[in-house]
């Protein structure tokens, strides 16, 4: 499996545990959104994780959102679990080292 | 000083937060919504001190939206003044459009990329602080200057000059000086009646009328305060200026602006006190004034719309 090693500042570092954490709800979010085919709600999370990713330092997050966001309003749902799929891998890899 | 933060995104309240403070911005507000952000600022005091000088808003939040928001703020007149920098994720001109067709200052895009954020944020506290110094001064400048704000004619700072430099020259030039002072009639009832804006627009119209019977630098039309407007004619006796107290007195009749409480007349209506003298050394422009005020106070009890001269109240 892909490590990712992503460089944090560290006055940012209080905020990444509960960052992480919120991301990891968004999963549960968008997972069950899914399952109901809600486009609204997976469009609404993929826009917030395009809003916060690269600010936090996390360009990926914001990638993956804007793609989410994209596909919940193409309505291409396999897209858009092929996504969340990666989004999640890319969250239970990702190393933060800071500096 | 302090910054409001408005978004529905918990993370992203807090990443604004830990890099404003980073900066040194040690006063931050966060809203997760614009009605919370709104019940934030009516509660703030007014008079200055612990302010919100900047808000930082998302575009996109369920219910209402940044732009609705923003377009809301700038309607307030108690909030208006408050710069507001636009942040969003989508990234479309369009959004731009709204956003400064709403009255907003500027435009962040999501991801924040901390130089810009704080770059722009410095800017606009700048520019806000630099705002609130010309508004303080322009006041100033504005209670200096000679005009009266709503009428457009000369103010009362302008009449004093304007009597004192006539009162040197008449007493210099052993000249007469004459002083026509006029009082709207039942002012007050027209206000009730119509309304404070009604009652404006009334004010500009009898002061463009007594306005349009003075043109010549001897002469000067003033707003006395409040409903009350003087006329100062150098080197005028008591004789022309009643003359041009009663041309001001039909004009005002001829404006036919309706006054439905009036008991004298359906129409607004003034009362003239003329008065005249020479200025000697003992006497002052004070003793002027008051001469026409008398007789203007004898038009008024005498039954109003009328025209007296203060030296047949002496008699």
């Amino acid at each position: 499996m892909t490590v990712y090693r992503i460089q944090i500042d560290q006055e940012l570092a209080d905020l990444i545990p509960g960052f992480m954490e919120n991301r990891n709800s968004d999963i549960i979010q968008l997972t069950a959104a899914l399952q109901q085919e809600d486009y609204a709600k997976i469009m609404v999370v993929g826009h917030t994780l395009k809003g916060i990713g690269g600010g936090y330092g996390f360009p990926v997050i914001t990638d993956l959102g804007a793609a989410i966001e994209q596909a919940a309003k193409d309505q291409d749902i396999d897209k858009a679990y092929e996504l969340v799929a990666e989004l999640k891998a890319y969250l239970q890899s990702v190393e933060i080292v800071y500096e | 000083m302090s910054i409001l933060v408005v978004d529905d995104s918990f993370d992203s309240r807090l990443l604004v937060r830990a890099l404003l403070k980073d900066q040194g911005y040690s006063d931050i507000i966060l809203a997760e919504s614009a009605a919370v952000a709104l019940e934030i600022l009516r509660s703030q005091p007014t008079d200055g001190h612990s302010k919100v000088d900047l808000i930082l808003m998302d575009l996109v939040m369920p219910e209402l939206d940044g732009i609705e928001a923003c377009r809301m703020f700038k309607q307030d007149e108690a909030l208006q003044d408050i710069p507001i920098i636009m942040v969003t994720a989508s990234s479309e001109v369009e959004n731009l459009e709204r956003a400064f067709a709403a009255g907003a200052m500027d435009f962040i895009t999501k991801p924040l990329k901390r130089v810009e954020l704080l770059a722009r944020v410095r800017s606009v506290l700048k520019l806000k602080s630099e705002m609130d110094q010309r508004k303080s001064r322009e006041e100033e400048l504005r209670s200096l200057t000679s005009l009266d704000g709503l009428t457009g004619i000369a103010n009362r700072r302008c009449f004093d000059e304007f009597l004192e430099d006539a009162w040197h020259q008449a007493l210099g030039n052993h000249q007469p000086l004459a002083l026509i002072m006029l009082d709207i009639d039942f002012f007050k009832m027209y206000n009730d009646a119509y309304g404070h804006q009604a009652g404006d627009e009334c004010l500009r119209k009898v002061a463009k009328t007594i306005q349009s019977i003075v043109n010549c630098p001897f002469e000067l039309a003033a707003r006395y305060g409040g409903e009350e407007f003087s006329v100062i004619l150098a080197s005028s006796d008591a004789q022309y200026a009643a003359q041009v107290g009663e041309k001001a007195r039909i004009a005002v009749v001829g404006l036919n602006v309706p006054h439905c409480r009036s008991p004298i007349l359906p129409v607004v209506t003034v009362s003239v006190g003329v008065a005249s003298i020479v200025p000697s050394l003992q006497s002052t422009a004070q003793e002027l004034i008051k001469a026409a005020d008398d007789a203007l106070y004898y038009a008024k009890q005498n039954g109003r719309n009328q025209i007296r001269i203060a030296s047949e109240v002496k008699g």
